[in-house]
């Protein structure tokens, strides 16, 4: 008897906690509509994903201030997953769970996205990611993906460009930190710089010492290093590559375009080249620049992107669509002018129409070099 | 696999290997030691290390130096790394005590098991870590050079820099200083006594209580040493530096022969040397994972370590 009790308490906790934990599709919401972010807000990367998260609350503010009464909650319903698919996956499912969150702008982070986005897709979440560039996520997230960025497929060639543009017998010694994003970053890069290659090494995340690595770039004899990888180990890295003596180019990608890179590298990042499919907020529009710093609020890299995205979602909402599947359908048919560039998203939820901008750091500053022909 | 790097650059990483296992055996001598005296695998002494980094990085905030000054020169320079350098060994010293008392002590005096004990050690590193994650919102902090890092010589393709050529020496002071305190002092005989016999010592009047904290203060004070090399070296911390670092010391520690200090010593420098060399021929990448296959492999051949334990014998 007691066994058959057991039993059965187990079966009845098991589909319980199924049932707690499924996503809800289309669940109707009883109070008001939220936006959602999701990107690292804690941990080394959540300068980038507070940037993002600043571009989503200033979307949000003026769309309330201009449509007073409408039904959409003044708070971002954040979501943090430290940039990190560890932190992501057990995540997730609580989101989809949320009735009310019918739309998320992010995830930042590619890791993340690739773990986060199946479970989006069985709840009919509509995301609009303004930073994941990994170009094999559209696998993933299918008819609920859209990216309001360019991918690596176009920012690893334009960063080869930007390397040799600075010397035409440039020597390339590769560096990633085995992130999803890094290693499909790099490998657009090698190809594009074919036979100027002349090293490869991985240092995956939590790497402090780079000797080895130093040691081969030395023994390559490279002109410059394309490191792919984020910015807090960047930030080591370059530092014990100057601290070795060494004065050849480093050259990296949007994952190390923050000013925390310039903050930790300190005079190391002198001179450094970056690439980002991410246009200055400052640049976009000096006006609401202004304002948004006004408001406490410091814009960043992707602030312009996250910002057009939650425009888009608000789009949606206004023209009367109030459920995740109208909201979905809206933004992948319909088209948004924003700041960055008109988002209009095709078959596989990607955009066209923008460039790569180059940013070289200079006196302690990010200073924008201008798109990347 | 690149063995002809390592041919090339043998010098040069040999060098950076001896720095990188100088920061390693200091330690493991902490790992060592308790593990001598107690028979415990103090789990926590990772967290006593980073501790000691931002107390080295508080330390240099203290003494006015900001992360974008100049580095300084002179007097004003040695005076700025003596007192990170003595600030760190004392903040992790502390720690290490604090938590043999607050954690071990009562769990020892009341008979508990091992199992408690280590149960214990690793609960007590947890908090530590997730404590300073708050503290510092996960952020890593930089620390400013306070001594300019300049090339002292080139020998044989290898380029000598201060700063490592400072640690090597100053760590190999500090082992030094403290294998002559466990082998002549009253303390270090106590040591010695109970980690040959801890019913015998107490019978021959040795005071258990005050030497295994003397035992923890000895390891934490390698301990922030270690911790302000490795901020003299990387100038960076964050509330994770203990862990990877951690392990490394302990694997060093047992690879040496766990509970012998000259193992410890032995351990962490061939270490640093082996992972910088698994580095250089089979990339970054495979550090981890031959590394500790060769530890694997030399605990196959002498499971006691390469320097035997001395759990019978006075050798700690």
């Amino acid at each position: 008897m007691k066994k058959i009790i057991s039993a059965i308490a187990t079966v009845a906790l098991v589909v319980g906690t199924a049932v707690a934990v499924a996503p809800a599709a289309n669940a109707a919401c009883s109070g008001k509509l939220k936006i959602a972010y999701q990107g690292p807000l804690t941990g080394p990367e959540a300068a980038l994903g507070i940037n993002e998260l600043n571009g989503v609350k200033f979307a949000l503010s003026k769309f309330l201030t201009a449509n007073k009464g409408a039904n959409v909650d003044a708070t971002v319903y954040e979501v943090d997953d430290q940039g990190d698919p560890a932190v992501a996956g057990p995540i997730a499912p609580k989101v989809a769970a949320e009735e009310c969150v019918v739309a998320l702008v992010g995830p930042a982070y590619s890791g993340a996205s690739k773990v986060s986005l199946p479970v989006y897709l069985s709840a009919g979440l509509s995301i609009i990611t303004p930073s994941a560039t990994n170009p094999t996520l559209p696998t993933f997230g299918k008819s609920i993906f859209h990216r309001a960025v360019l991918t690596d497929d176009y920012q690893g060639p334009a960063a080869a460009r930007l390397i040799v543009s600075k010397n035409k017998n440039a020597k390339v010694f590769l560096v990633n930190d085995a992130s999803d994003y890094a290693v499909g970053l790099q490998k657009t890069v090698d190809i594009t710089l074919a036979g100027r290659v002349v090293g490869k090494d991985v240092t995956p995340t939590g790497t402090t010492d780079f000797t080895a690595t130093i040691a081969k770039i030395k023994k390559s004899k490279a002109t410059a290093v394309f490191y792919s990888g984020y910015f807090s180990q960047a930030a080591v890295f370059v530092k014990q590559l100057r601290d070795s003596g060494s004065k050849i180019t480093f050259a990296s990608g949007d994952g190390t375009l923050d000013d925390q890179f310039v903050k930790l590298a300190r005079k190391s990042a002198e001179g450094a080249l970056l690439t980002a499919p991410a246009i200055p907020f400052e640049t976009a529009s000096p006006k609401l620049a202004k304002e948004m710093t006004a408001m406490g609020m410091k814009p960043g890299v992707y602030t312009t992107e996250s910002y057009d995205a939650a425009n888009f979602f608000l789009d949606a909402i206004k023209a009367g669509n109030t459920d995740r599947a109208s909201i979905n359908k809206y933004v992948s048919t319909k088209s948004h002018k924003g700041l960055s560039k008109t988002l209009k998203f095709d078959a596989e939820g990607e955009v066209s129409g923008a460039d790569v901008n180059g940013f070289i750091v200079k006196n302690g500053k990010l200073v924008l070099l201008g798109a990347i022909k | 696999m690149d063995f002809a790097l390592l041919r090339d650059a043998f010098w040069g990483l040999t060098f950076d290997g001896l720095a990188l296992g100088a920061i390693y055996a200091l330690i493991s001598l902490g790992y060592t030691l308790v593990y001598g005296v107690l028979r415990l695998i103090n789990f926590a002494h990772s967290e006593v290390f980073m501790i000691g980094t931002f107390s080295a990085l508080v330390a240099s905030g203290i003494m006015g130096v900001k992360v974008e000054d100049d580095p300084r020169t002179g007097w004003k320079m040695i005076l700025t790394l003596l007192v990170c350098l003595i600030a760190a060994m004392l903040a992790s010293a502390i720690t290490a005590v604090l938590v043999e008392i607050i954690a071990y002590r009562r769990l020892r005096q009341r008979g508990a098991t091992k199992l408690a004990t280590l149960i214990s050690a690793i609960g007590v590193s947890i908090s530590l870590v997730e404590a300073f994650r708050i503290i510092t919102h996960s952020l890593p902090r930089e620390f400013p050079r306070i001594m300019d890092k300049t090339f002292l010589l080139s020998y044989a393709g290898a380029d000598i820099r201060n700063d490592k050529v400072i640690v090597i020496v100053a760590a190999g002071l500090m082992m030094f200083a403290l294998e002559r305190f466990i082998s002549k002092s009253r303390y270090g005989k106590g040591i010695r006594a109970v980690s040959m016999d801890e019913n015998t010592a107490t019978l021959m009047g040795v005071n258990i209580n005050k030497v295994i904290t003397v035992t923890f203060l000895a390891g934490g004070l390698m301990a922030g040493a270690a911790a302000f090399f490795y901020i003299l070296v990387y100038e960076n911390t964050s509330f994770k530096v203990g862990f990877f670092l951690g392990i490394s010391a302990f694997t060093a520690a047992v690879l040496g022969g766990i509970g012998n200090l000259k193992g410890a010593l032995f351990g962490g420098f061939v270490l640093g040397v082996l992972e910088t060399y698994t580095s250089a021929v089979f990339g970054t990448a495979w550090k981890a994972v031959i590394s500790f296959s060769i530890l694997v492999l030399v605990l196959l051949i002498k499971p006691t370590g390469l320097f035997g334990e001395s759990i019978q014998q006075a050798r700690v």
